[in-house]
């Protein structure tokens, strides 16, 4: 009784994540959405004597494989889209007939067989659920166990491989790029300090404000080119900071 | 806790060609983290050629000395059988032949990291950075080879199949020239693998939920006895012929090949074209003739479709090339589809089914050293950006280097199967056991196909001796000490294959006589 009330709540919980996987159109919606999937996953083995794939589930699906995937997703950036054209014509429409057809293919199939009465877990957990997966783990498929770590120390030397460039030469280190930055003030007098930041006003607290010299006047160091481009096409610009980029305008 | 659990039992003698291979790999990767940056190719050559070596030297020594086993080693896990034992010689031997390819030129980039046409690039080619990495992952691919045809159940074979194939992937994109076509080859490798891979992991799945097992033998018990779940079966064994399918490029699921085989380092493709060929074919034979022995009336009639398919999509769309290493991976289509006449010649006779396997056995010595030999050719063809890859770049080659195109004229000879060349015994073996199997239509679409993929050979053997040379033609560049070798090597085996292949059948024969074991 309370296997089916946790199976149909569960069904409808993972079913809906599922769908919300597919259709989300932001990635890391899909990827939460696939970490309650994964955890309906984990209650449901729980919930069929297999309480040490339900852990595994959790500690290495939920926990390590999902947060890769987080991981991943924060590194390219919450906010890139993928692009949605479609670079083969009709693809996306037999992609969809093709889906269709495979899941249906495979639900009538499945559906169609004579599936026995369960037998549960009990003959296999005789010894306990633990040790019985240990004592097949280490007996009967320890070679295949063992060949995964050629993949794993696969996977290890491929990231290096691929991501990993060697410095070829020593790190420039805080001397050497001060002496740089000296240097570059003796050949062509480019100053040597830090840019001034922007300015900030009683009234204001923006990056966009310029800073003020000590007379009064405004530094145009601190004025951000990018900014000011934008704001005099939206015609907000401050006029001490268009006039300083009048005259540089003329200077040139 | 009341049950103390029996250690297991492995037999390491029999697992040592494997085990030799992998302990090489893991010792290359030690060499990569310790020993500095000038010692490490002095060291890693060494190490792998006589890993491989010492491994073929072992599986002559247990087929041999000790004889051929008849029982699953590993806990059940590996089959180290007749065919196993063969498939391991020649994997071994073209593999020693890859890395002498591999090692002859600078074929890979200097530094992956960098972006192509980056000033990063360019500062590690001048510096003459390389990865020396390609040495161990060579080898780990070695290793999945080594184990996908003996796996004996379906897990051991879907980890072989990632140990294998997860190396290559990553070989794949580290061309020195054509860096982005390169790159591009490995992404699609690696997503079109990955895919075929989960078909490969469902049908495995469903096999156990109709068979209560993953063991082949065990899947070939209950194929007689379990009632009531065939859709189960069906499923699970067309899902898991998709995914060996797709590893040997059978049509429809060729279309990687000539991408990967273009975008991938010429010594990386011959290795492709030759090992995982080898490896994917014994592990499909294995499969559908242990595991789903007992369904082969439902299985052959889509294998035959799928090999008439291949053979003449192969040979079809060889023609329209102009990309001489796209050519080749067409041609392998091809011989995938020859090689699938084989695996459906099977019958109720015991000495059928071992005719049938021999032939296979024989055609993939004789196919995998020659085109092991053919892309060596290509990679002594430049241009001034690398390998001279436009067929019409090759017109007159004939003129100016007679021995390097009569070399490859051979080999195009041998992939045609004319007579005196391995390749003619290969069809040869291979048709016959078809014929006294009873698919005679299959045989006659196969020699249809093979004069349709002579026209194509026979097309570049004209251009290379009947055109004249272009003005600023390719140069012949002088082979390292590795590549002649190789050229030599598979010149000498399409010969001997092809004059005197009575050795070697006899050898696949008597590999083939015990069978499978179960």
């Amino acid at each position: 009784m309370g296997e089916s009330i946790t199976f149909w709540v569960l069904a409808v919980v993972s079913v809906i994540a599922a769908l919300g996987l597919v259709f989300s159109r932001r990635a890391v919606y899909s990827a939460l959405m696939l970490g309650v999937v994964m955890l309906s996953l984990a209650v449901l083995y729980a919930v069929q004597d297999a309480p040490f794939l339900a852990a595994v589930q959790i500690i290495v699906y939920t926990g390590a494989v999902m947060m890769l995937f987080l991981f991943v997703l924060m590194l390219v950036g919450v906010d890139s889209s993928d692009s949605l054209v479609e670079t083969i014509r009709g693809q996306r429409f037999w992609a969809i007939v093709a889906g269709l057809g495979f899941a249906a293919l495979l639900g009538l199939g499945i559906g169609n067989t004579l599936i026995a009465a369960p037998k549960g877990l009990a003959v296999a957990n005789q010894n306990g659920n633990v040790p019985s997966l240990a004592e097949l783990i280490f007996t009967r498929h320890v070679f295949a166990f063992e060949v995964t770590s050629a993949l794993l120390i696969t996977a290890a030397l491929g990231a290096m491989v691929l991501a990993h460039r060697e410095r070829t030469e020593p790190k420039p280190t805080q001397r050497d790029l001060s002496r740089a930055r000296f240097v570059e003030f003796g050949r062509h007098g480019k100053n040597p300090a830090p840019l001034p930041g922007p300015g900030t006003y009683a009234r204001h607290n923006a990056i966009d404000m310029p800073a003020l010299l000590p007379d009064g006047t405004v530094s145009p160091l601190s004025v951000n080119r990018v900014i000011a481009r934008h704001e005099a096409e939206e015609g907000t610009l401050a006029p001490e900071v268009a006039q300083i980029l009048q005259q540089e305008e003329e200077g040139k | 806790m009341n049950g103390t659990i029996q250690a297991p039992t492995i037999e390491y003698a029999l697992l040592a060609p494997m085990l030799v291979v992998f302990g090489a790999a893991i010792v290359g990767v030690l060499v990569e983290a310790f020993a500095p940056r000038y010692l490490r190719s002095a060291i890693h050559v060494p190490l792998t050629l006589l890993s491989l070596a010492g491994a073929f030297a072992l599986t002559i020594w247990q087929a041999a000395a000790k004889g051929i086993p008849t029982k699953a080693a590993a806990m059940g896990a590996v089959a180290v059988d007749g065919p196993a034992l063969f498939i391991w010689g020649t994997i071994l031997v073209l593999a020693f032949v890859s890395v002498l390819l591999i090692k002859g030129e600078d074929h890979f980039v200097a530094a992956a990291s960098a972006v192509p046409g980056s000033a990063e690039e360019e500062q590690a080619l001048h510096e003459g950075a390389a990865h020396s990495e390609i040495y161990p992952l060579v080898l780990f691919a070695v290793g999945g080879m080594l184990l996908f045809p003996a796996a004996n159940d379906l897990l051991v074979a879907f980890v072989a199949l990632e140990v294998m194939s997860l190396p290559l992937y990553l070989l794949c994109g580290l061309a020195r020239r054509r860096r982005l076509l390169s790159q591009e080859a490995a992404v699609k490798y690696f997503l079109l693998g990955a895919f075929s891979s989960a078909f490969f992991l469902y049908g495995t799945a469903l096999l156990y939920g109709y068979a209560g097992s993953i063991d082949l033998a065990k899947i070939s018990t209950a194929v007689g006895s379990v009632g009531g779940q065939d859709t189960l079966l069906y499923i699970g064994a067309a899902m898991l012929g998709v995914g060996l399918l797709f590893k040997i490029g059978a049509a429809p699921f060729q279309a990687w090949k000539p991408d990967v085989y273009q975008g991938a380092p010429t010594p990386i493709t011959a290795l492709m074209a030759s090992g995982t060929l080898v490896a994917a074919f014994g592990a499909l034979v294995r499969v559908f003739w242990v595991g789903l022995g007992g369904l082969d009336w439902d299985w052959r009639p889509v294998l035959y479709g799928v090999a008439i398919l291949t053979m003449v999509v192969g040979a079809v769309l060889a023609i329209t090339q102009t990309d001489i290493k796209r050519m080749l991976a067409y041609s392998s289509i091809a011989h995938g589809g020859f090689l699938l006449v084989g695996v459906i010649a099977t019958g109720k006779a015991a000495a059928q089914n071992a005719s049938a396997l021999s032939g296979i056995l024989f055609y993939l010595v004789a196919y995998g050293f020659t085109t092991v030999g053919a892309f060596a050719v290509v990679t002594m063809v430049r241009d001034a950006g690398g390998e001279a890859w436009h067929l019409s770049r090759w017109a007159g080659l004939g003129k100016r280097s007679p021995l390097l195109a009569g070399i490859f004229a051979f080999f195009l000879l041998a992939f045609a199967g004319i007579p005196l060349t391995s390749g003619f015994f290969g069809k040869y073996a291979v048709f016959q056991a078809a014929v006294s199997g009873g698919a005679l239509p299959l045989v006659i679409v196969g020699v249809v196909a093979s004069a349709v993929a002579a026209f194509f050979y026979v097309r570049v053997i004209v251009l290379m001796f009947f055109s004249d040379p272009a003005a600023d033609g390719p140069s012949i560049v002088l082979p390292s000490r590795g590549t002649a070798a190789v050229v030599g090597l598979a010149v000498l085996a399409t010969v001997v294959l092809g004059v005197y292949p009575q050795p070697v059948l006899d050898l696949a024969h008597s590999a083939a006589q015990s069978l499978f074991v179960r």
